[in-house]
């Protein structure tokens, strides 16, 4: 394998925070189903234990989330770099790669994108991880800190519109990452091979072609 | 002669038996509270408080009721006037609670006070706790709870000790009126009363608020109308689980550690429940709901939400589009991906 290179894709501090927040989150869901409906769903036992692991799961995903947040801005000091579309990106790299996606992936096409340390995301990752990460995950965050607060926040509840309202934004914001969920792993078997872009998620690095040239200088 | 005298003179003593607890008898309420209804004159320990007083069952019954030995002279005869023992009338009530995990550590006078006590249907959940928190301190109470309870503070703020400490089998849902506490956003909600509802029904009497049609009998559509009304916006209903009967005995009711006895659509536990509205004498006044999922006639409370139970349909609906939504992409994309499989075969997939 002449032609291909390893590059140093993800870092262990990134590692460890996708994959406590993928546990995290496919607990959260499962449980938050089982917490919604205790009648027709069982399986994580009873609604007591169920609300224990749900909290315990949401404050899991908190920390880890916590870990991102951190080793981005302080230690990587690259998140805008990684997470921000630039103008290209908007311009061109959106219909660019959506054109790769949705056409000529089927016609046995190259993916325009070539990961890098510092370009890791295509420009519709880029936009997607921007809403999920700065938006959807914050936002389901602290409706689920609201929520398990009720009683010595109750005026801020009241202000925000209700238990209701709150309930009803936490419920849907969570059917989104369920919903984002599915089309992620689906997404992940797009490689080189169905299991190309797993790999780096779990070791850090990524086989990559050798035109790559970029890739080399990690 | 001594003899004759005797005779003659027999009906005086007879006639001052009879007639004296009757000139006592005819003391009225307002008699005694002349004097007892004044902190000032009889002091903190002897002051009644007649708004209180006047609204309890005893006070229908007269002082002179369970104050028997009082006279006419009192308080110039130095006597003080003797004290009925609540079991002289209430006797069924210690058998029961001679057996509760109470009767060792307090008396009846150490949880009702006899000139303020009052039945369940006269209180709400609220005033029902000063009870219990008279010695069960509040804070230690909730650490207590939070041992099993999630949110024990906000459990043992909406409920009644006694939803879950009662020897009561049965229980049903009590439904209350609480409105904002001022026009700020961050406003918290209280209790309605009496006054409050009046000036909103205007001429008609506050339950028509609710009952519409005036049969004293609130229909689940009645219910939800009243939280569609935008003249209602800033009043809003309240459910709290209570006993069906009062008991002595605080029993947990083991079944109330399920989670599902309350968290649960429809459960047999939350079908029955009353209104309960304030009067203007100050107690409430119950009127009976029609059976049924009351819980779910309230989804239009923003502030009410209880977790399993009072979720919405369309927010399901919607919510399931949205997962489903998720997964066109993978099954359409996947099934495109298999057809043209052929294209990417010399890469190796």
């Amino acid at each position: 394998m002449a032609d291909k290179k390893q590059i140093y894709l993800q870092p262990k501090p990134v590692r460890i925070w996708h994959w406590l927040n993928a546990l995290g989150i496919v607990t959260l869901c499962v449980s938050g189903a089982q917490i919604r409906f205790p009648e027709y769903i069982s399986l994580l036992g009873d609604y007591r234990a169920v609300i224990k692991l749900h909290n315990t799961a949401g404050f899991v995903v908190a920390i880890s989330f916590s870990i991102w947040f951190f080793y981005y801005t302080l230690v990587a000091r690259n998140m805008g770099k990684i997470y921000l579309p630039s103008r290209d990106d908007l311009e061109n790299g959106l219909l660019r790669q959506a054109k790769f996606y949705f056409l000529t992936y089927f016609l046995g096409w190259d993916n325009p994108h070539h990961p890098t340390p510092e370009d890791k995301f295509n420009p519709l990752q880029k936009s997607a991880y921007l809403a999920i990460m700065f938006v959807l995950v914050p936002l389901v965050s602290l409706t689920g800190i609201l929520l398990t607060n009720v009683a010595p926040l109750r005026s801020l509840i009241v202000m925000i519109g209700g238990l209701k309202i709150l309930v009803g934004l936490h419920f849907l914001l969570a059917c989104s990452l369920c919903a984002f969920l599915f089309t992620h792993v689906y997404l992940a078997t797009l490689g080189s091979s169905p299991l190309a872009h797993f790999k780096p998620m779990w070791t850090g690095w990524e086989e990559v072609e050798e035109h790559d040239e970029a890739a080399a200088s990690h | 002669m001594t003899r004759k005298l005797t005779k003659k003179y027999l009906w005086l003593p007879l006639l001052l038996c009879l007639s004296f607890p009757l000139g006592v008898l005819a003391m009225e309420n307002e008699d005694c509270l002349g004097c007892h209804n004044d902190r000032d004159s009889v002091g903190e320990e002897l002051f009644i408080d007649a708004q209180i007083f006047d609204h309890t069952v005893h006070a229908a019954l007269g002082c002179v009721a369970c104050h028997e030995s009082v006279t006419e002279e009192h308080p110039d005869d130095g006597l003080s006037p003797s004290k009925a023992v609540c079991l002289d009338c209430h006797s069924e009530v210690n058998d029961e609670y001679a057996g509760s995990v109470h009767a060792e550590n307090a008396s009846c006078g150490d949880c009702h006070n006899p000139h303020q006590v009052r039945g369940l249907a006269d209180v709400s959940g609220h005033d029902l706790n000063q009870q219990c928190a008279a010695c069960h301190d509040g804070a230690e109470m909730v650490q207590q709870h939070a041992v099993w309870l999630t949110q024990a503070d906000l459990h043992l703020a909406m409920l009644p000790c006694i939803s879950c400490h009662t020897a009561s089998e049965e229980n049903q849902i009590v439904l209350y009126i609480i409105q904002k506490e001022s026009d700020a956003v961050f406003g918290d909600f209280v209790l309605s009363e009496h006054a409050d509802l009046q000036q909103l029904a205007g001429e008609k009497a506050p339950q028509r608020l609710i009952d519409l049609n005036g049969d004293s009998f609130i229909s689940l559509t009645e219910l939800r109308t009243f939280h569609r009304k935008p003249a209602n916006q800033n009043l809003r209903l309240q459910a709290t689980l209570m006993p069906k009967e009062v008991t002595h005995r605080v029993d947990i009711r083991d079944n109330r550690y399920d989670c599902s006895f309350c968290h649960a659509a429809g459960p047999e536990s939350m079908q029955t429940s009353v209104l309960a509205l304030p009067t203007a004498a100050g107690s409430y006044q119950r009127f009976e709901v029609e059976r049924g999922a009351v819980l779910d006639a309230l989804y239009g409370t923003p502030d009410f939400y209880m977790m399993g139970t009072t979720r919405s349909a369309s927010l399901n609906i919607l919510g399931l589009l949205i997962i489903i939504g998720g997964t066109l992409m993978p099954l359409g994309h996947g099934a495109l991906r298999f057809l043209t499989r052929k294209n990417r075969s010399q890469k190796g997939e």
